[in-house]
């Protein structure tokens, strides 16, 4: 019977062939869509997870978007007042407030623009993948800088090099390299707090207050406290990752909506294929109901072609997902806010097995009309017809 | 020899397979209605070799898919082996079909994807048997053994036909139902089909033509002549060695 089923899809190849491309477009799209969704916030969760601090103090204006560009190491246009700093690091359930200036030089002369961070010591503890390759230290001096290892690479620098800036004229020494660590850091130049502030003409102002409590239970009472800080506001982590995956969220409904119009044409496009295959072959199948077959065989006959198809189609757009999904993850990881450093894209097993019986089902859906029409016929009404 | 044979097709004579109680078949085509079969009624004995004729239109391939449980009657009531098909499921019919009938259609009916030896099993396909070694008799009594791997657009028509013929026989059927077997062939082939035909019978299966050629009606021992959906006329079998001896000897 499979066997049957099989050579009648391979005579009407170029048929079966579109029909069987439809269905794996559609369950592309998709398995990336779930992939891409589950993958994305999994890696978010960790990213804020790992960076050990429940809030941040920022400007006033947007917060997530002045939130987010402090975590995608960008500058703001706007600044806190260090007294931000000080109400933060005098409320009693703060455990560690980390003040940041982050600082943009232009660098004409290379066609680029680097970014540079005023940090001090209290950022390490929130930034827990820091690794110093060996011979680093921390800073030793104002006049000491530490390098991303794609700042360091890209400057030719070891530790214990000079590094003059010609656009700030001042040099620094190199006191340590990160390791990479796949994030925004890699790039970043830090300096000490002052050095920054001093160097950017930001005197007695920051870019953000990096907020570690004591204990995250506490997260509401805080969080009202430093509310009053004038001219500052205070975006938590949480509400971070919700606004992300609102965002994230209303892409992937638009996404949704468009793989659910693929499925149904996909489906409707099963339906079609059978359908002419039933009329085409009703004389034929006429004569195997006249030598034999039962309504049911006939049935059965016609749903396995219908199910072999698609589930050989979602097979084929499973496999699509994962070699294409990670080209489209690279390119989509420069639009989503806040991209984790790991594949956007998580095809699981399970996921997997869902596609293959979104398949199933569709060539069931696809296939019953058909295949009841077929075998509603008497052997005498099939083979009248020529 | 003749004298066996025909002692034999008396012996078996006897028993009825099938009997046509005022068979009726209705056809709606828009306003009015088209009896395609109009009250027939005879019976086929055991062993028997009857042709069908008539002019197009006249309600043979009705009465052969009605003989062949294809279709329900609209009206009347068809036997086999004394048991009424009345009321029977679709599921029940099949099973008669598959076990009592063998049925050899007009155009060959043969599955262009499958081979000759395919085509020849495919009833067991259904029915679940195994008859490899079946088939083989088959194809080397049709004459098909040289030809069992080719598609049916490899052969020639009279092929094509034995091939059909060598299917319809797979499951071992008491009766085969023939629509305008040599329709689509030249006189030879023809020929060559209505021999295999008297073979089986002489064989012992009772065979059922319809047709329009001449020379396979007077081969059969029985005529049922029919004209709008009615018996015209029935050449009674009649069993005596005098009158019918010419047609054994062929
Ligand atoms: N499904 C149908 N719907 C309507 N009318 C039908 C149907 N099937 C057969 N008929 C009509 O019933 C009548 C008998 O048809 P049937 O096929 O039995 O004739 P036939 O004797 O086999 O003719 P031919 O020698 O041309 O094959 C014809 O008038 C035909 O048009
Ligand atoms: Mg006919």
């Amino acid at each position: 019977m499979m066997e049957l089923a099989v050579r009648n899809l391979l005579r009407r190849r170029t048929r079966s062939i579109f029909t069987l491309l439809g269905v794996a477009a559609a369950v592309a799209i998709l398995a990336c869509l779930a992939a891409f969704g589950q993958g994305y916030q999994r890696g978010l969760s960790q990213e804020l997870d790992n960076m050990g601090m429940q809030m941040m103090l920022v400007p006033m204006g947007c917060p997530f978007d002045a939130a987010a560009r402090v975590l995608k190491g960008k500058t703001l246009d706007v600044s806190l007042p260090m007294t931000a700093l000080d109400a933060a690091r005098s409320d009693k359930d703060v455990q560690i407030a980390a003040p940041l200036l982050m600082a943009a030089l232009p660098r004409p002369s290379e066609g680029r623009t680097d970014l540079w961070v005023g940090v001090d010591e209290s950022i390490r503890p929130l930034k827990p993948w820091w690794k110093l390759t060996s011979g680093s230290t921390w800073f030793t001096d104002d006049h000491s800088v530490i390098l991303g290892a794609e700042a360091a690479s890209t400057e030719l620098r070891r530790v214990g090099d000079t590094l003059f800036s010609p656009e700030a004229n001042r040099s620094f020494r190199v006191s340590g390299i990160l390791e990479r660590s796949g994030t925004s850091d890699d790039s970043l130049f830090f300096i000490p707090m002052h050095a920054a502030q001093e160097m950017f003409h930001q005197s007695g102002r920051l870019t953000a207050v990096a907020i570690r409590l004591r204990d995250p239970e506490q997260i509401t009472g805080v969080s009202t406290r430093l509310q009053n800080t004038p001219g500052a506001q205070v975006v938590t982590m949480t509400e971070m990752m919700g606004t992300f995956l609102n965002l994230v969220g209303a892409v992937r409904t638009l996404v949704l909506a468009i793989a659910i119009v693929a499925i149904t044409i996909s489906t409707l496009s099963v339906f079609n294929t059978m359908l002419s295959a039933v009329l085409e072959r009703t004389s034929e199948l006429g004569v195997m109901r006249a030598v034999g077959a039962s309504r049911s065989q006939i049935f059965r006959l016609l749903a396995i072609e219908s199910i072999l198809m698609t589930a050989v189609g979602s097979a084929a757009g499973l496999l699509l997902a994962v070699v294409a999904g990670r080209m489209v993850g690279r390119v989509v990881k420069n639009f989503v806010p806040l991209p984790p450093s790991e594949s956007l894209l998580a095809v699981s097993g399970i996921l997997a097995l869902q596609c293959i019986a979104l398949g199933v089902g569709v060539g069931l859906i696809a296939g019953i009309y058909p295949a009841w029409q077929a075998s509603r016929l008497t052997p005498a009404q099939a083979l009248r017809v020529e | 020899m003749i004298n066996r044979i025909v002692t034999m097709k008396e012996a078996a004579a006897e028993t009825i397979i099938i009997e046509a109680k005022g068979l009726t078949k209705l056809y709606r085509r828009g306003a009015y209605e088209i009896h395609a079969l109009d009250n027939v009624s005879f019976s086929i004995r055991e062993g028997e070799f009857l042709s069908i004729v008539g002019p197009s239109g006249a309600g043979k391939t009705t009465l052969l898919q009605l003989l062949g449980c294809m279709d329900t009657p609209s009206s009347g009531e068809m036997l086999i082996d004394n048991q009424s098909t009345k009321g029977l499921s679709d599921a029940k019919l099949t099973r008669l079909r598959r076990e009592h009938v063998g049925f050899v259609f007009q155009g060959f009916g043969l599955l262009p994807t499958l081979t000759v030896m395919e085509n020849i099993v495919l009833p067991t396909l259904f029915s679940r048997r195994n008859a490899q070694s079946t088939a083989e008799e088959l194809l080397e009594t049709v004459g098909l053994s040289s030809r069992r791997n080719h598609r049916p657009h490899e052969l020639s028509g009279g092929e094509m036909q034995r091939a059909a013929i060598a299917r319809a026989l797979i499951n071992g059927p008491k009766l085969l139902l023939a629509d305008e077997p040599t329709g689509n062939l030249d006189s030879t082939n023809g020929a060559a089909i209505i021999k295999l035909f008297q073979k089986l019978n002489r064989d012992g299966l009772t065979v059922v033509v319809v047709t329009h050629n001449s020379t396979l009606a007077e081969s059969t021992r029985r005529v049922i002549s029919m004209r709008d959906g009615k018996i015209e006329s029935d050449s009674q079998p009649v069993f005596n060695i005098g009158s019918n001896s010419n047609h054994l000897s062929i």
